[in-house]
């Protein structure tokens, strides 16, 4: 049987069967797909944490009062800060010069008089702005801790101009591994599916077995078929399993639809495979591919994908940029089923992008694919 | 009939002319053999042949198919064994040959019938359960050699098949070989070896990338050598000493070592009478006929251009 541009189903399977054999023989590739994205999601999933907690805070209390303390108690009931005594009168950069603490609190004399008298009492907060993701996230604790301690301290207003509520949906505690972990599963599936099939095409240039190959009525589109299919087996058996890490070691919530889930892992492993193949085709030495994979790989998803970074936040030009990188849309797909459970239609775009890349590089590889032996 | 034709047939690298203006026939159950040095451009013509490289000029048939029609249905009628093994080191034998039947679709019965049958042939003795990496080299070269005939080819195209592989195989292949070509097969070799040169209906010598002779083995001697031709030897350090030293009389057109012995060409019959009258006490001369090593010499690497 052949179908269109003669592509003939049996020998495309034959080359899936030869290729399921290597697969199965060697240790190394079935560890890279299954065990290592779980490791790494283990790993990252505990390392990467953006609720900083037992932030060190030292305090010059020149009131001592039994307010000044209860301010100070504040702080370090909170969980999110550790309290020190300054104990550099008059210079509370100190501390955070030396690096012993990140924050300071400097409460004046005649705190608690000024509150009892119904005036003002200035207090003067240092943070260390070196490292302005974590001041940002401390800036936020400090203006929760300051309207909670003067609720406590001095009363409710009896007016409030706006009152403002805010209510988190999707994730009410902000808890960052709810954030991380599907993020992750994109970065670590996508980058080694992209190493997995990045090396068999060159592999077979390598070691001579491609002029076999091509000595043979077997065509570029049969072997890429071929070499595709057993791996984006092994590539949704890796994701199975760090999928069961995220629900049972990190707890994260899945609200979306198992279908779609399994229907956007498979477009997307085809998709990094696809771009693997492609590399592969271009550079036929394994060395180059794993170098090309890498780059192509693990940077751009790492840092364009909205993995950490907003895309909405970055410059014109690389919001465009990521439209072309298949982990920025498997990334809007995996956390809104995750989080969200958006029916299948919200997330249209995202799989027609996908759709749309791997029909592009699998056309690509396929031209691109030498069909001749000429050195 | 004819199997394959090449018609000026030219195959450029970039600025290196590999194979250049070629044209020959070879006819249906012929062994046709290709001689020359490395670089010569056999494989290259062999790798057109099979449709493994595209030429940059003229034209190649291959069992009625030309190139026009697309590579593929050439390779669906030829068998090629490549100079280099290209089989997987990390499957077993069967399972190499296996994937090679089903590549073309063949009965998975009848491939392992066919399996035995050419195993058996070539004496292959291994298990076929045995990962291809655990094999000999030699012992590799008949499984390529046997994945090659899998489908019944009506060409094959053998790229130094024997190389690596001892003499009583050698000869197995060269059994198998005839055979084929008996059942009406054209089998194209090239090879290193004189002997299995010999072997062959007709041979093509090549060099930089021309072909400069076609002919039978016999015919190719013939042509080759219209002068007479001796062999010199001594048994005398000092006998050796003075064969070495004939080579500078003007009755010899050149004289190259051949093992202990030197082989020299006499320019006519009357040079050869004269010449063996005068020769020094201890050294011997025989005439002897050709031999294609001594064709080889002679033409490809030219001791008397």
């Amino acid at each position: 049987m052949k179908l269109i541009g003669g592509f003939v189903p049996f020998r495309a399977l034959a080359v899936a069967r030869k290729e399921f054999m290597h697969v199965m023989r060697d240790p190394f590739t079935i560890a890279m797909a299954v065990g290592v994205p779980v490791i790494l999601v283990i790993v990252f999933g505990f390392a990467i944490d953006f609720d900083f907690r037992g932030i060190r805070m030292a305090v010059y209390d020149h009131d001592d009062s039994r307010l000044s303390r209860q301010l100070s108690e504040g702080f370090s009931s909170s969980g999110y800060f550790t309290v020190i005594d300054g104990r550099s009168p008059g210079a509370p950069v100190t501390e955070i010069e030396d690096g012993t603490a990140a924050a300071a609190l400097v409460i004046n004399p005649g705190f608690e008089k000024k509150i009892a008298r119904g005036e003002s009492a200035p207090v003067q907060v240092i943070v260390d702005g070196s490292d302005n993701q974590k001041t940002g996230v401390v800036g936020g604790y400090i203006s929760g801790i300051q309207k909670a301690m003067t609720v406590k301290l001095a009363g409710a207003p009896a007016y409030e101009p706006i009152a403002m509520r805010s209510r988190f949906v999707y994730n009410p505690e902000l808890n960052t591994q709810w954030f991380i972990v599907p993020g992750l599963i994109v970065i670590v599936t996508g980058l080694l599916s992209i190493l997995l099939t990045a090396l068999t095409v060159a592999r077979e240039w390598e070691n001579g077995s491609m002029e076999m190959l091509l000595s043979t009525p077997v065509t570029p589109l049969e072997i890429i078929a071929g070499k595709i299919l057993p791996y984006v087996g092994l590539g949704l058996l890796g994701i199975t399993f760090v999928y069961v890490i995220a629900r049972m070691v990190f707890s994260v919530p899945f609200k979306g639809s198992y279908v779609v889930f399994f229907a956007a892992c498979l477009l997307f492993t085809t998709t990094s495979l696809a771009q693997g193949l492609l590399i592969s085709v271009v550079t036929r030495q394994q060395q180059k591919a794993m170098q090309a994979s890498m780059m192509s790989g693990l940077l751009p998803s790492m840092l364009l994908s909205g993995f950490i970074f907003p895309i909405e936040s970055m410059p014109v030009f690389f919001q465009y940029l990521t439209m072309i990188l298949p982990p920025r849309w498997f990334m809007i797909i995996i956390r809104t089923l995750f989080l969200k459970g958006t029916p299948v239609e919200g997330l249209a775009v995202p799989f027609f992008a996908l759709t749309l890349m791997t029909v592009i590089l699998i056309t690509v590889a396929v031209r691109k694919f030498k069909r001749d032996v000429e050195p | 009939m004819t199997a394959v034709t090449i018609d000026k047939l030219t195959v450029r690298f970039g600025a290196f002319t590999a194979v250049d203006n070629v044209s020959f026939t070879v006819g249906r159950g012929e062994i046709f053999g290709f001689l020359g040095a490395n670089g010569a451009g056999k494989t290259t013509t062999i790798r057109v042949m099979c449709g493994l490289l595209v030429p940059s000029g003229g034209d190649v048939t291959v069992a009625g198919l030309n190139f026009s029609g697309g590579a593929n249905a050439i390779k669906e009628k030829v068998g090629y064994m490549s100079q280099k093994f290209t089989l997987y080191d990390d499957l077993t034998v069967e399972e190499n040959l296996m994937f090679k039947a089903s590549l073309r679709r063949m009965d998975r019965d009848f491939t392992k019938r066919r399996m035995n049958e050419l195993f058996s042939f070539i004496a292959f003795e291994y298990p076929v359960s045995t990962m291809v990496r655990d094999l000999p080299g030699g012992v590799k070269q008949q499984v390529s050699l046997a994945a090659s005939l899998l489908h019944g080819p009506a060409i094959v195209f053998l790229d130094e098949p024997t190389s690596g592989v001892s003499p009583a195989v050698r000869a197995r292949f060269w059994a198998l070989i005839r055979q084929l070509s008996g059942e009406g097969k054209t089998v194209i070799v090239t090879t290193h070896y004189m002997d299995e040169a010999e072997q062959c209906e007709r041979i093509a010598l090549m060099r930089a990338g021309k072909l400069i002779a076609l002919d039978s083995p016999a015919g190719m001697k013939a042509t080759a050598y219209p002068e007479p031709l001796l062999q010199l030897s001594s048994e005398a350090e000092a006998g050796r000493q003075a064969v070495a030293a004939l080579g500078v009389n003007p009755e010899v057109i050149r004289m190259w070592p051949h093992g202990m012995r030197y082989h020299a060409i006499m320019r006519d019959e009357d040079s050869l009478a004269s010449f063996t009258r005068r020769l020094p006490p201890g050294v011997k001369a025989v005439r002897i006929k050709p031999s294609l090593e001594d064709v080889f010499v002679r033409l490809v690497e030219g001791v008397d251009r």
